[in-house]
C-alpha cells in the first residue's frame, strides 16, 4: 500500500499539514506552549552550565581535567587569569621558545588568556505536540521568536490509537525533513520589515 | 475490491498516488455524520470517490464494510444521536474519526457543552487528524481502516 | 432615518428615563426594564424596525445582566439597539414574543446561558444545552471544568521540568482550590 509523502503539484504553497520541530533553534523558552489555545504543546526542559567561552593567547582548548573549568564558579563576571591552571603566569612569551602548549600565557597581540563567565542554557527534554487536540491555527510557528517550528504540507498521518497521533520530538524532528522551501512573496504583498534596514534607499 | 490508486495532491513535480487495496473482498459503504465544518471535506471527499466508482475505476464486489465517518463536534446535545446512529450500522462496521473535534473535542475541548472525542460513545478504529483534514486525508484514514482490517478480527463482533 | 431623527423621536414619543445615544451601529435606547416592551413596540410601529436580528444578554459583573436586542429597518436602513439592565438577584422580563415572533428561540437561549426568565414565554425549554445541565454557562462565576482538570502545559519557566508547587495557580476562569491537586 503506497501512501505517505505527496508528490503532486495541487497543494497550495503554505499548506498547514503538520508542525515540524528544529530543536536546534529551540530555547524551551516556551512562548508556543503559552500561546496555543488548545493547550496541545507539552514543554519539559533543565538548565545545564556552559562554560565560558576562552580565549587569549595560544589557547587550543581546556586543560586536561579542566573540561569545564573547576576553577570557574560561575558567580563573578570578567575573566580569571589563569587560576588554578597548570603553567607558567600569563606574560609575554619568550621569543623562540618553540612550542609552548595551550597555556603560555598572554599574547602580544591578543592579550592575556582568560576565559568568559559561565553561562547557562536551557536543553530539551520533551517537546511534543498532541494532533488530535492541535486546530492548525499556527500562533505556534508565528509566536516562536527563534525559527524553530515549521509548517509541512504532510497530511497522511492517521492512526488507530489516539495517543499516536502525540508526536514527540523525534518524529517533529522527521517532519523537518519535508517542510517545503518559503515561497516567493505574492505579487504586491507588504515588504516584510526584516531586512528594510539593509535595503538601498530609493 | 481491487486495488484503486487515487491521485494524491502534493508540492513540486509529480503526482503520488495512494493505492486502495481491500485484499480482494470488500466494498466500502460509507456512513458520514457530517456534524459541523469538516463534514464539509468528508463531503469533497466522498463526491470524488463517487465519482470515480462511476467512472468505473472501482469495482465493487463482495460483503460491504461499513464505514461510520464522525466529521465534526460532538456536542452533548447530538451526543445521543450520534451513538443511535452508530448502534443503527449494520455490522461489519468501523468507525472513522474525522477532524480534531471528534478526535479529542479539539479547539472546544474546554467547552462546556462538547462531548471531548467522539471515542467516548463509541468505539473508534481509526483517527484522521486535522483541522480540518484534506479530503485526501479521509482517503488515507479508510486506506487505514482497510489495512488494519484484519488485524482487528473479523469485524463481525461489532 | 438619521440617527438624530430616530433620537428625536424617540425623545418625543417614549418616556423621559429612556436613554438615546448614537451608536456605532446606530442608536442605543437604554430603557428600565418597566419600559421594555413600550420601547420595542415603539421601535416596530414608530422607527419601522420590523426585522428582529438578535436578543442576547451580557453578564455585567456586580451591576446586573444587560438584556440587548437589535433590530432593523428594511425600508428606513437604520439599525437600532434596545437595551436595559436587570438586578443579578433577579432578572426577569416579559417576552418579547408578542411583538417579534423571532425572539422566540433569542429568549430561549438567553434563559438557558444566563438565567434571565421571560415572563410569558410560549415555550421556554432548553435549546442548545443538554436535558439536566446544571449551571448557566454564560455567567462570568460559571466555572469551565475541563480547564481545572488540565494542567496548563505553559505554566512552567523555561528549564523547569514542571512547576513547584509554590506557584501553582489556576488557570483563568477556574477559581482556586478547583485545579489538580
Amino acid at each position: 500500500m503506497t501512501g505517505g509523502a505527496p508528490a503532486g503539484g495541487d497543494l497550495p504553497a503554505r499548506s498547514r499539514g503538520v508542525i515540524a520541530l528544529l530543536e536546534e533553534n529551540c530555547t524551551a523558552c516556551m512562548l508556543c506552549a503559552r500561546e496555543c489555545p488548545d493547550w496541545c504543546i507539552y514543554i519539559e526542559s533543565h538548565k545545564e552550565p556552559v562554560p565560558g567561552h576562552e580565549y587569549g593567547a595560544g589557547v587550543t582548548g581546556p586543560a586536561p581535567g579542566d573540561e569545564f573549568g573547576a576553577d570557574v564558579t560561575g558567580a563573578v563576571p570578567g575573566a580569571e587569569f589563569g587560576a588554578g591552571r597548570s603553567g607558567p603566569a600569563p606574560g609575554p612569551a619568550a621569543p623562540g621558545s618553540g612550542d609552548d602548549g595551550p597555556r603560555s600565557g598572554a599574547d602580544p597581540v591578543r592579550g592575556p588568556a582568560g576565559r568568559g563567565r559561565q553561562r547557562v542554557r536551557n536543553v530539551l527534554d520533551r517537546f511534543a505536540i498532541d494532533f488530535s487536540l492541535c486546530m492548525y491555527c499556527g500562533i505556534c510557528v508565528e509566536a516562536c521568536p527563534y525559527d524553530a517550528l515549521f509548517w509541512s504540507p504532510e497530511f497522511s498521518y492517521a492512526e488507530t490509537d489516539i495517543a499516536a497521533l502525540t508526536h514527540e520530538q523525534g518524529r517533529l524532528r522527521e517532519w523537518m525533513w519535508t517542510v517545503p522551501p518559503p515561497p516567493a512573496h505574492d505579487a504586491g504583498a507588504p515588504l516584510p520589515r526584516e531586512g528594510l534596514a539593509d535595503r538601498p534607499r530609493a | 475490491m481491487a486495488a484503486v490508486d487515487l491521485p494524491l495532491p502534493g508540492l513540486g513535480a509529480g503526482s503520488g498516488v495512494i493505492t486502495v487495496d481491500a485484499g480482494g473482498a470488500c466494498s466500502l459503504r460509507v456512513f458520514d455524520a457530517g456534524l459541523a465544518c469538516c463534514g464539509v471535506e468528508v463531503a469533497a471527499a466522498l463526491r470524488r470517490a463517487g465519482a470515480l466508482a462511476a467512472a468505473g475505476d472501482v469495482e465493487e464486489q463482495g460483503a460491504p464494510l461499513n464505514i461510520f465517518v464522525v466529521a465534526g463536534t460532538v456536542t452533548d446535545k447530538l451526543a445521543p444521536f450520534v451513538l443511535k446512529a452508530f448502534q443503527d450500522t449494520p455490522a461489519p462496521r468501523r468507525v472513522l474519526s474525522f477532524g480534531a473535534c471528534s478526535n479529542s473535542g479539539g479547539p472546544y475541548w474546554d467547552s462546556y457543552c462538547v462531548t471531548k472525542g467522539v471515542d467516548q460513545l463509541i468505539p473508534v478504529d481509526v483517527y484522521v487528524p486535522g483541522c480540518p483534514p484534506r479530503p485526501e486525508a479521509l482517503l488515507e484514514g479508510l486506506a487505514l481502516v482497510l489495512r488494519s482490517r484484519g488485524s482487528a478480527g473479523d469485524g463481525e463482533r461489532r | 432615518m438619521t440617527p438624530q431623527e430616530i433620537i428625536a423621536a424617540a425623545r418625543d414619543g417614549l418616556p423621559p428615563a429612556v436613554r438615546c445615544e448614537p451608536d456605532h451601529l446606530g442608536v442605543m435606547l437604554r430603557v428600565p426594564p418597566e419600559h421594555w416592551l413600550a420601547t420595542l413596540v415603539f421601535a416596530r410601529e414608530r422607527l419601522n424596525c420590523d426585522f428582529f436580528d438578535w436578543l442576547t444578554a451580557v453578564d455585567e459583573a456586580g451591576e446586573g445582566f444587560s438584556v440587548v436586542v437589535h433590530v432593523y429597518s428594511l425600508a428606513g436602513r437604520h439599525h437600532v439597539l434596545v437595551g436595559t439592565l436587570l438586578p443579578r438577584a433577579a432578572p426577569r422580563l416579559p417576552t418579547a414574543t408578542g411583538i417579534y415572533r423571532g425572539a422566540a428561540w433569542h429568549e430561549r437561549e438567553t434563559y438557558e446561558m444566563f438565567g434571565v426568565v421571560f415572563d410569558g414565554h410560549p415555550h421556554p425549554a432548553p435549546l442548545l444545552l443538554p436535558g439536566g445541565f446544571e449551571g448557566h454557562p454564560l455567567r462570568k462565576d460559571f466555572v469551565l471544568a475541563a480547564r481545572a482538570a488540565k494542567e496548563w502545559p505553559g505554566a512552567k519557566e523555561p528549564g523547569e521540568r514542571s512547576v513547584p508547587r509554590a506557584r501553582r495557580r489556576a488557570p483563568p476562569g477556574v477559581p482556586d482550590g478547583w485545579g489538580p491537586s
